[in-house]
């Protein structure tokens, strides 16, 4: 077997900068045409073919190409995830308030954690709201279901106003419900702009989505119950001895999904999507460790660190997708031209 | 259409050429005024393949190396010929306009 030279793996190193399916269908091609062009004795890439190949390489990952497996995997991880997330809203809603306010397990839970007090961060006396949240998810999430991107649009700023308008009146929303009701709907948005659209969505969902999405949603319920645990700490109402089980459970099952998203090889643009729209609540938690609350004292640096980087993440994959209409548009992708000397 | 896709094409008009071969020839066509380097070609490449202008023709191992042979689709050959005729005209147009004010001054 033929030893790789410094300058071979130097322009490897160079071509790992490519989207592995790319790399995979033409990196040894690519490699043939970069050694047939060294000259004699040359021990490591140019200066300028190391520009050339970076730039190409992050151009093509930024901008894929029409129809080529990278752009598919862009835009079909944005469909899936706009069709999805609404779900994920609508599971979690589900499982926080109507689940513990209008079944027996309200009952079991009080007789369980003691007198009338916060379960799951939803207070009794604000079942309403909640009620109406979660009507306000089962509407996004019913047209999501049918295709209605635009539709769906105006629902979630709807659903924005009205969330907006009750934190006036009522500054104490659970932390949990709101940051991660947030993040999901901000890049939900973006997603249902930049994408082909839930329809695409629905024909690439299946059960291992669907998998991830229970895990997650239950796995944000037991840090929902923490924050309530925590909180009724706070107030005097005792020390729960169920309370560290929450947060371990909520661990878990986040593990439980992350193991079944890589086993089940889902989308990774739609893991990446799911990760920056989880990111406020994500953040409150870590924060919360340290016993810093982001959302319970909000200035504006710790609303910052909560929500700039999923507004900047949904920005980018708004203004990401224009440039490629743009480019789609033209026909054309920029080419390089150098003058020979 | 831009000067350097339409010198791709171009060096693949008179039949199929490997990647080294289109960035030599693509050099010789222009006079050596464009010179792509392998990320800007493979980028161009993987656009126009995807628009269907132009296919793999085959693929061969020379030197331990893989070299693919790519070739214009018919659909290519079209739209080379109009942006040919197109440029053509123009050029055409640019130097009657010319030679009239040269005949003018």
């Amino acid at each position: 077997m033929i030893e790789p030279t410094a300058l071979e793996r130097g322009y490897r190193r160079l071509l790992a900068w490519y989207p592995r399916s790319f790399r995979a269908a033409q990196e040894e091609e690519i490699l043939a045409v970069l050694m047939a062009g060294a000259e004699q004795g040359q021990r490591r890439p140019r200066f300028a073919e190391a520009v050339d190949l970076i730039r190409s390489a992050v151009r093509m990952r930024l901008w894929p190409g029409r129809s080529g497996p990278e752009r598919r995997d862009l835009a079909d991880g944005l469909a899936v995830f706009s069709l999805v997330a609404p779900l994920f809203l609508l599971v979690a809603g589900i499982l926080q308030v109507v689940l513990p306010y209008h079944t027996s397990m309200a009952a079991d839970l009080v007789r369980f954690t003691g007198p009338p007090r916060d379960v799951g961060g939803m207070s009794l006396l604000r079942v309403h709201l909640f009620d109406i949240t979660v009507g306000c998810e089962a509407v996004i999430a019913a047209l999501v279901l049918l295709g209605q991107r635009l539709l769906a649009m105006l629902a979630i700023a709807a659903a924005a106003v009205y969330w907006a308008v009750s934190s006036w009146w009522m500054p104490s929303i659970p932390y949990p419900l709101q940051l991660i009701t947030a993040g999901v709907y901000l890049v939900v948005m973006a997603a249902l702009l930049a994408s082909p659209g839930p329809r695409r969505g629905r024909e690439l969902v299946n059960w291992r989505h669907g998998a991830m999405l229970l895990l997650a949603a239950v796995a944000f319920q037991g840090f929902a119950f923490w924050y309530a645990a925590k909180g009724n700490m706070v107030l005097g109402f005792g020390y729960d001895p169920v309370t560290p089980l929450y947060p371990l459970a909520g661990v878990v099952l986040v593990i439980a999904a992350v193991v079944l998203a890589v086993a089940a090889r889902i989308n990774r643009y739609f893991l990446l999507v799911c990760a920056a729209a989880c990111y406020p609540c994500a953040a409150q938690l870590v924060f919360a460790r340290f016993h810093t609350d982001l959302l319970g004292n909000p200035t504006p640096a710790r609303l910052a660190a909560l929500f700039v980087p999923p507004v900047l993440f949904a920005l980018g994959v708004v203004f990401t997708a224009a440039v490629r209409h743009s480019l789609d548009d033209h026909g054309e992708m920029p080419i390089r031209r150098v003058t020979s000397p | 259409m831009q000067e350097a896709t339409f010198l791709i094409l171009t060096a693949l008009a008179a039949g199929s050429q490997h990647g080294y071969g289109i960035i030599t020839d693509v050099q010789e066509i222009s006079r050596g005024r464009v010179r792509l380097r392998a990320g800007t070609l493979y980028t161009a490449l993987e656009r126009l393949r995807t628009d269907e202008l132009i296919a793999v023709d085959r693929e061969e191992i020379v030197e331990n190396r893989l070299r693919r042979y790519y070739r214009l689709t018919p659909k290519g050959s079209g739209l080379l010929a109009a942006e040919a005729g197109r440029l053509q005209a123009n050029a055409a147009a640019a130097l009657s306009r010319l030679d009239l004010a040269g005949g003018m001054a």
